[in-house]
This record gives C-alpha cells, sequence and structure tokens, in this order.
C-alpha cells in the first residue's frame, strides 16, 4: 500500500537549489534506504517526506487515510503527526528526564489511552534492553542506550512510519548493527522505514529499497536488487595472508584463461574469461600446490561499490 | 488541559533538576527579600560619613557634632584645614563636609555661613545628604534665629509694660491736673460769686443819725400821750380801771425804757430787766443808754472800715480770679497735652498689642515645613516593598521567560516537540504557566518571609499577591519574546537583563522618574514595572481597593493579552525557521564531529 510520493519534488533554499527532480514512492512494510554523501540532501529528503519541509516543486503526497486519497505532506502534517515518527540525526529527547519519563511525556502528548501506552513502553523497554535503566536519567545513559531511547521515544506512539536521520552516527560497529537489528524488529511490526545513512554495509543488510542521492538528485531508487543488477560484477577477488608468496599465486592464475589480473597489496582483483573454469582450476592447483587462501569474493557488487561508481561517474 | 499540564510538568522537572536554575529560581529571591528585608527594615538615619570642619570646636560645635551623632551618622573631625576633608570627599572616606564658622553666635548683623562640600557625581547621596544635614542646619539656624528673636521680644515686651506704666501715670496725672483745673474754676466761679458790694443806701450812716435824731421826739410824744390817757383813765369812773390802768402803765414804761435807751436815760435798766425786744437787746447789751449813741457811731464806723475791707477784698478776690482763671487755662492745656501724651502711649500699647506674634519660635520659623506620612509610619522596608516585589517578580518572570523558552530552543527535543500532535500556542501557554507557578512559588515564599517583617500589612498581602501575578504574567511574556528574539542563552538572558535594567531605570525606583526627560517620562508611565509598583504601592500603603486600581489592573491585563498574542503569532510565523535553524545548527555539529573522528582514525 502506497504511503508516501514523491513527484517531481525539488527543493531549494534561496538561490541555492538542494534536490530537483525526485520521484519516490514509499510503500506500507517498505525499509528505504537513502544514502548519500554529506552535503547531497539527504536530511532534506527526509525532512521533505516527513512533511517537515515544502517542496520548492512537486509535490510529496501522503496516502495515511485511505477514505481521503492523496493529500500534501506538508499542508495536512498536523493532522497525521500521530502516525509519524521521526528520529533525528542528533537525540531528540529531554536529557534532565529518565527514561521513563521520557516515554511517558512523548507518548502521553500523543493522547494514547492509559494502557496501550504502557504497553507500548514496556514493549520499547524490552526491545531496546533499557528496563533496568528506566529511571536513569537520560543524559547519564551511553550513546548507545541514548540512540535507543531516541528511538523508542520515537516509536512510543506506534507510527505508520518511522524516519531516521543516521540512526548508527556516532555509535561503535556493535552497536550500530544492535540498532539496524532492532530496526529490523520494528519494520517487522509493521512499521515502515525511512533510513538515512552513509553505513552503506549496515543499510544493504537492512533495506529492501534504496535512493541513491548525489548533487541534488537520486540517481538510483526502488528495489537494492534492481540497482544491483547493472552493476554485477565480472571479477572476483581473492585475499592472501601476510607473508604468503603473492608471486606464486599470481603466477598459477597466469596459467588460466584469465583477462587481467590486478595487484592490491594483499588482495588480487581477477578478471577471468570463463570465471567457473578459472575459479574451479584455482582451487585445484591451491590445493596441489598446499597453498592457503585467506579469502575468496566472489560476492555480487556491494551497495558501497554501487555507490563508489555512480558517484565517480558522475 | 492535559497537554498543558503535561508539559508545565515537564518544564518544572527541568528547572528543578538543573540545579543552577533551581537555585537561581527558587532561591535568589528568598536570599533577596531576606537580605533586602534585614538591611531596610529600620527607620535610622543613613549611615553617612560627615567630616566637620571648624576653626575652633568649641561647645556649640560639639553639641552640633553629638546631634548628629544621634541621628547615626558617623563624624569626623577636621582641625587643621577644610581641604582635608574636601580630598576624603574625593577618596570616598566621607561622604560629604560641613565647614562651620568660627563661631555659630550672631552678634552682629552680618549672617554666619555652614558651607557644605559634596560630590554631584553621588547625585543620590547629594540628595540625601541636603535633605538629612540641610534639615538639621536649618534647626540649628532656627535655634539662633529664636534667640535673637526672643531678644528682641523681651525688649519689646519690656517696653510695653513700661508705655503701660507710663500711662497708668499719665492717666493719674490727667486726672489730678483735671480735678485741679476744675477745683480752680470752682474756687474762681465761688469767688466771682461772693458779693462784696457795699449798698450805700442800706449801710448810710447818715440813717444812723437821723434814726438818732428822729427817734426820741417821737418816743417822747408817745410817753406824753400815754400819760393822758392814764389821767384819763384815772378820772373817768370806769369800774375797771384797774387793769387798763395797768396796761398803759405798763405802755407807759415801756416807751420810758425806749426813751432811755434812744436818749441815753435810764433805758439800760430797762434793757437788762428783759422787758424789750430780742432783737433790741443783741445791738445794745453792752450799751449804756449813752452807749447807743457811741454804738451807733462805732456802728457806723466798722461800716465805713468793713466797707474799705469789703472793698478792698472784692479787689483781691477779683486778681485772684484773674489768676484762677489764667490757671485754669493752663491747667486745661495741661490735661490736653496728657490726653495726647496718653492717646499717643495708648496707641504705641495698642500697636504692639497687634503684634500677634509674641513667640520667637513663631517669629524665627514663621513657616514650619512638616512632612506628614499620608501612609502609616513604618520602616524603610514597607516603603521599598513595593518596589522590591515588583523587582524581584519582574527579573524572576523575565528571566524565567526567557530561560525557559530558550531551554525549549536550545532543548535537544525540540525537534521532536514539532512532530508532536499539539497547538503552538499550548506551548507558549504552558511556558507560561511554568512562569506562573514558579513566580506564585516564589511570591509566596517572598511573602511569608515579608511577613516577619510586615507584620502591620498581612490583610494587603493577599491582593499583593494577585497582582504581583499579573504582573509577572506581563513580564513573563516579556521575557518569552526575548527568547524567541534571541539565539543563544547568554544573549538571551543578557537581553532579559537589559530589558530589567532599562524598565527598572525609567521605573523612579533608581532616580526619581521627575528627573528623566519630559518625552521619556511621558513614555515611562506605560512602564508596567510603573504601573505594578503604583498598584502595589496603593494596596500595600493605602489599602485601596479595586476600585481604585482597576484601570492599572485593566493596563496590566491588556499588556499580558497582547503580548500573548504577539507571541503566539510570531511562534506561529517564525517555529518553523527556528527549527530548521536548529537541524542546521545540529547536523552541522554532527559533521565537525564526524570529520573529528575520521581525522582522528
Amino acid at each position: 500500500m502506497k504511503l508516501i510520493e514523491l513527484r517531481g519534488v525539488g527543493k531549494s533554499f534561496g538561490k541555492n537549489g538542494i534536490l530537483q527532480d525526485v520521484n519516490i514512492i514509499i510503500e506500507e512494510g517498505d525499509i528505504w534506504g537513502i544514502i548519500g554523501r554529506s552535503g547531497s540532501g539527504k536530511t532534506t529528503l527526509l525532512n521533505l517526506i516527513a512533511g517537515f519541509l515544502e517542496p520548492s516543486s512537486g509535490e510529496v503526497l501522503h496516502s495515511f487515510k485511505v477514505t481521503e486519497g492523496p493529500k500534501s505532506m506538508h499542508a495536512n502534517l498536523h493532522r497525521i503527526k500521530d502516525q509519524i515518527g521521526y528520529a533525528p540525526q542528533h537525540n531528540s529527547f529531554y536529557p534532565k528526564l529518565t527514561v521513563m519519563e521520557n516515554l511517558l511525556h512523548f507518548g502521553q502528548l500523543y493522547n494514547l489511552p492509559k494502557e496501550t501506552l504502557q504497553n507500548n513502553i514496556k514493549g520499547l523497554l524490552q526491545a531496546t534492553e533499557l528496563a533496568i535503566h528506566q529511571n536513569k536519567l537520560a543524559e547519564h545513559l551511553s550513546g548507545g542506550m541514548q540512540k535507543r531511547l531516541d528511538l523508542a521515544c520515537s516509536l512510543v506512539h506506534k507510527p505508520r512510519i518511522l524516519v531516521l536521520d543516521e540512526p548508527t552516527a556516532d555509535l561503535d560497529s556493535v552497536l550500530q548493527k544492535d540498532i539496524m537489528n532492532f530496526l529490523a524488529q520494528v519494520n517487522k511490526q509493521g512499521v515502515t522505514l525511512i533510513i538515512a545513512s552513509h553505513h552503506l554495509d549496515l543499510m544493504e543488510k537492512v533495506c529492501n529499497k534504496v535512493a541513491i542521492v548525489h548533487q541534488g538528485r537520486v540517481h538510483s531508487n526502488g528495489y537494492l536488487e534492481e540497482i544491483r543488477k547493472p552493476f554485477l560484477k565480472d571479477n572476483f577477488t581473492i585475499s592472501l595472508s601476510p607473508g604468503e608468496n603473492k608471486e606464486r599465486f599470481i603466477s598459477i592464475l597466469k596459467t588460466l584463461p584469465v583477462d587481467k589480473i590486478i595487484d592490491r597489496q594483499q588482495h588480487l582483483i581477477i578478471h577471468p574469461k570463463n570465471i567457473l573454469k578459472t575459479i574451479t582450476g584455482l582451487l585445484t592447483m591451491i590445493q596441489d600446490e598446499n597453498l592457503y587462501l585467506h579469502d575468496l569474493d566472489i560476492r555480487r557488487p556491494s551497495l558501497d561499490e554501487i555507490f563508489e561508481t555512480i558517484t565517480q561517474e558522475k | 488541559m492535559k497537554s498543558l499540564w503535561l508539559l508545565t510538568k515537564k518544564n518544572l522537572k527541568l528547572l528543578v533538576r538543573s540545579k543552577m536554575s533551581a537555585l537561581v529560581v527558587f532561591f535568589a529571591p528568598l536570599f533577596i527579600i531576606l537580605l533586602l528585608g534585614l538591611s531596610y527594615n529600620t527607620s535610622s538615619n543613613y549611615g553617612l560619613n560627615i567630616g566637620i570642619y571648624a576653626p575652633e570646636f568649641t561647645g556649640e560645635v560639639e553639641s552640633l557634632m553629638s546631634s548628629l551623632q544621634e541621628q547615626e551618622f558617623k563624624i569626623v573631625k577636621y582641625e587643621t584645614s577644610v581641604d582635608d576633608c574636601v580630598k576624603d570627599i574625593k577618596g570616598g572616606y566621607v561622604h560629604t563636609c560641613v565647614s562651620l564658622p568660627e563661631s555659630l553666635a550672631v552678634e552682629s548683623n552680618e549672617q554666619k555661613e555652614v558651607l557644605f562640600y559634596v560630590d554631584p557625581s553621588k547625585i543620590n547621596l547629594v540628595w540625601v545628604v541636603q535633605d538629612t544635614l540641610g534639615e538639621k542646619f536649618n534647626l540649628k539656624s532656627q535655634e539662633i534665629s529664636k534667640g535673637l528673636s526672643g531678644g528682641l521680644l523681651s525688649a519689646v515686651s519690656d517696653t510695653k509694660s513700661k508705655l503701660e506704666e507710663q500711662r497708668t501715670q499719665l492717666s493719674s496725672a490727667k486726672e489730678k491736673s483735671a480735678a485741679a483745673s476744675s477745683a480752680a474754676q470752682e474756687i474762681n466761679q465761688q469767688l466771682t460769686a461772693l458779693d462784696l458790694t457795699v449798698p450805700a443806701s442800706t449801710y448810710d450812716p447818715q440813717l444812723i443819725v437821723t434814726f438818732k435824731d428822729t427817734a426820741s421826739p417821737r418816743i417822747k410824744s408817745s410817753l406824753s400821750d400815754v400819760k393822758e390817757a392814764i389821767e384819763t383813765v384815772e378820772a373817768s369812773g370806769l369800774e375797771d380801771k384797774t387793769a387798763i390802768l395797768g396796761s398803759l402803765g405798763e405802755v407807759e414804761d415801756t416807751l420810758k425804757s425806749l426813751d432811755t435807751l434812744v436818749s441815753g436815760g435810764a433805758g439800760g435798766a430797762a434793757a437788762s430787766s428783759g422787758n424789750t425786744s430780742n432783737n433790741q437787746t443783741t445791738v445794745t447789751s453792752t450799751a449804756s443808754p449813752s452807749g447807743f449813741l457811741s454804738a451807733l457811731v462805732l456802728l457806723e464806723e466798722e461800716l465805713l472800715n468793713t466797707k474799705v475791707k469789703l472793698t478792698a477784698a472784692a479787689t483781691a478776690v477779683g486778681s485772684t480770679s484773674s489768676s484762677l482763671s489764667s490757671t485754669t487755662q493752663n491747667l486745661q492745656e495741661s490735661v490736653s497735652a496728657l490726653e495726647v501724651a496718653q492717646q499717643k502711649v495708648t496707641d504705641m500699647k495698642a500697636s504692639l498689642d497687634a503684634q500677634k506674634v509674641t513667640d520667637a519660635k513663631v517669629l524665627s520659623a514663621p513657616l514650619v515645613t512638616k512632612i506628614e506620612s499620608v501612609s502609616q509610619e513604618s520602616s524603610y522596608l514597607n516603603y521599598m516593598f513595593p518596589a522590591l516585589l515588583v523587582l524581584v517578580v519582574m527579573f524572576t518572570s523575565l528571566l524565567l521567560g526567557t530561560t525557559l523558552v530558550m531551554m525549549e530552543k536550545n532543548s535537544p527535543a525540540f525537534f521532536r516537540n514539532y512532530f508532536l500532535p499539539l497547538r503552538k500556542g499550548t506551548f507558549v501557554i504552558s511556558t507560561y504557566l511554568t512562569t506562573l507557578v514558579i513566580t506564585l512559588v516564589q511570591v509566596l515564599v517572598i511573602l511569608a518571609v515579608s511577613a516577619v517583617f510586615l507584620k502591620d500589612n498581612l490583610a494587603q498581602l493577599l491582593p499583593v499577591a494577585g497582582v504581583l501575578l499579573l504582573s509577572s504574567s506581563v513580564f513573563s511574556f516579556m521575557g518569552m519574546g526575548i527568547g524567541y528574539a534571541f539565539k543563544s542563552e547568554e544573549t538571551g538572558t543578557l537581553a532579559s537583563i537589559s530589558t530589567g535594567s532599562l524598565l527598572l531605570f525609567v521605573s523612579g525606583v533608581v532616580l526619581p522618574i521627575e528627573t528623566i526627560s519630559p518625552a521619556i517620562r511621558s513614555i515611562a508611565s506605560f512602564n508596567p514595572f510603573v504601573i505594578s509598583e503604583s498598584v502595589i504601592r496603593e494596596i500595600f500603603l493605602f489599602n485601596a481597593g479595586i476600585s481604585g486600581i482597576w484601570p492599572e489592573l485593566v493596563t496590566l491585563a491588556g499588556y499580558t493579552m497582547g503580548l500573548f498574542v504577539i507571541i503566539v503569532v510570531a511562534e506561529y510565523l517564525v517555529h518553523q525557521h527556528f527549527i530548521s535553524g536548529f537541524m542546521k545548527h545540529r547536523h552541522l555539529k554532527h559533521r565537525q564531529q564526524e570529520k573529528r573522528d575520521k581525522n582522528n582514525v
């Protein structure tokens, strides 16, 4: 079900054009990843989707209420605020209130029934593992816990769509994964997610749809697999352990049907003429010669690679 | 309403949990009012250091100094030069110098000069010095003047009593003169009335001679007739001729006696026998028949002598009468002169009596300026209390309004609030309510503390609290407006303090409002501080009812409503701008952090 649609949306601040001609359709249950370099307009796009900003051109329409048909997101924001959750880049809660007080404060302001609110809070505290910290002042929480509290505050009223701007910023990799796992759980409960981040590896794992923003334009958007297709690789990479005889590997590879071997220190990127014959021959020779192969990467192009390719091309 | 309560509760929690805010918001006003209460809960005089220079510190100067010390002035003596004292004013060791003349006693028409040296840069202190010391020296001046006037009045009074004395004596002299004049006049009249003329016919001696010549023949002729009658009776045959003869014999005897008397015969015996009349015997009692004529002669002589004497007496009387007339004239003139003198003395006395002012105190200071307090006489705290209350409430409300708005604007949750299903006015009202709740607590605390010092005005504290809350509303909205207008908390706070100071400076609390320019003065009357202070003063000091203060209350309510509308409209118009700015700021901060992290890696 279509929730939000961006039709030829452009946004400029004065003479400074930030975005132009953005066309995206957000459907219920999607996890959208908005990726782009710093200053590419990711946050502006999120703000347009969330209805905080009014587009300079085009329109952002929402269909939260099916019976009413699509309506301008910005103009009708006051009517659908309870359907939207927004977790900005920075934590957005009161540091001088406890975890529970923050959740209660924001939840109560959404006029939820007391029981519903209590259930929501209980569920969120468990999911974010903040239950044992519920009476701590928010400012006394660790960075990861603060981020989880921020997400909990954004979800306390059970929105249909949650917009997240760099939810994993300033967090270590473990916490980043935790957050992403949490978001995946949230999505499973029916919340549509729109995430802007530059942690592409994590985005790749969580998002089913991606929009790549570069120089004020959305270059690719839609299902990740669809985006990946034009970027499928014709090469594979082997990684060697330090001290391994790289020359020996290169000489073996040259006996196989390869077009080009690119030497990148511990990594060798091989462009085969026939990927199957080349890989089979390589593995046989490694076994015969009793060599040690640290890693063999024959995967599809990563989002990072796709992003790199797109941004370098442009 | 639920949202308002939730937001207000949240604001209060945030304020309380911010230690500094809690300290400022709750304890600062308490501390201020306690300090001021302790400082100004007195009616004693100002602790001014007064430098006194006098060429000689006489008993009179020492007495003056003692009276100044009684009023809690600290006195510093300068014996060498007044310049030392002036130097100390510049150094701030003394507040004013008083240069006294050699003596305070006034003994000539020359005025004594008391010089005050003050530092005009301390303008309010100058007024205090002028008020208090000026009054003290005026009293001394009056005292001297009273002494001088007393001397004058005493002389006048003395003169008056002497005049009274003189007037009495003059009156007595006049009366005596008048009596003398009257007596002289009377004597004159009596003298004049004396008839000393000698009637020529009555007292003519010839008559005596004539009488002497004619009386004897007639008596003899009558005697002859009686003798003939006796002879005739004897000759007649009348039966009762004895009785007739007896009577005739008696007549004959009488005539004989008379003849003897007149002619000098045997009349003396007859007279001594008492047969003649009394009138005749008084003249001739000692005369013999021959002496009667002699007596007549003597009489005649006597008459002549008497005539001479009477003439002389008449002359003397005439002369005396003339003198008496002259004396009377003089006496009358003297009386007239005395009357004039008496009149003049009377006029002088009347003139002196007409002087109603006879008291030296009144004469030396006919106009006594007495400041009558229109309110109950109390300590300085009572007079300062309205201004103090408004001052505390103004600064608290202004700062709270600004702080709360700034707190919200700079809070990490500012952006999230945008997505809350609440009207923008709700946030404005909740901020206002938070300020009001805190102000209410403060006002209650302040009034409770004040109640210790202001026991006589307890009844007024409740309406005062009401007015303070209304004032607080105005200042809260002003503070909130400042909060919305400024970006950083520091500039906002500074602007609040500046606004408060500005309102304070054009309120008449620091300097009298009358000293500022007329243009600003007219604007100052619209100053909410002035209005609030005026209302509280009226309630607190004069027990004014609602009927007396409603225009001010309406004005304050109008300010409150006007500011609320302005803030809501402004908030509606610029809220998104604030959030964009907030987001941009956070975004930039985040990027900078990212860069720093990368560089560190």
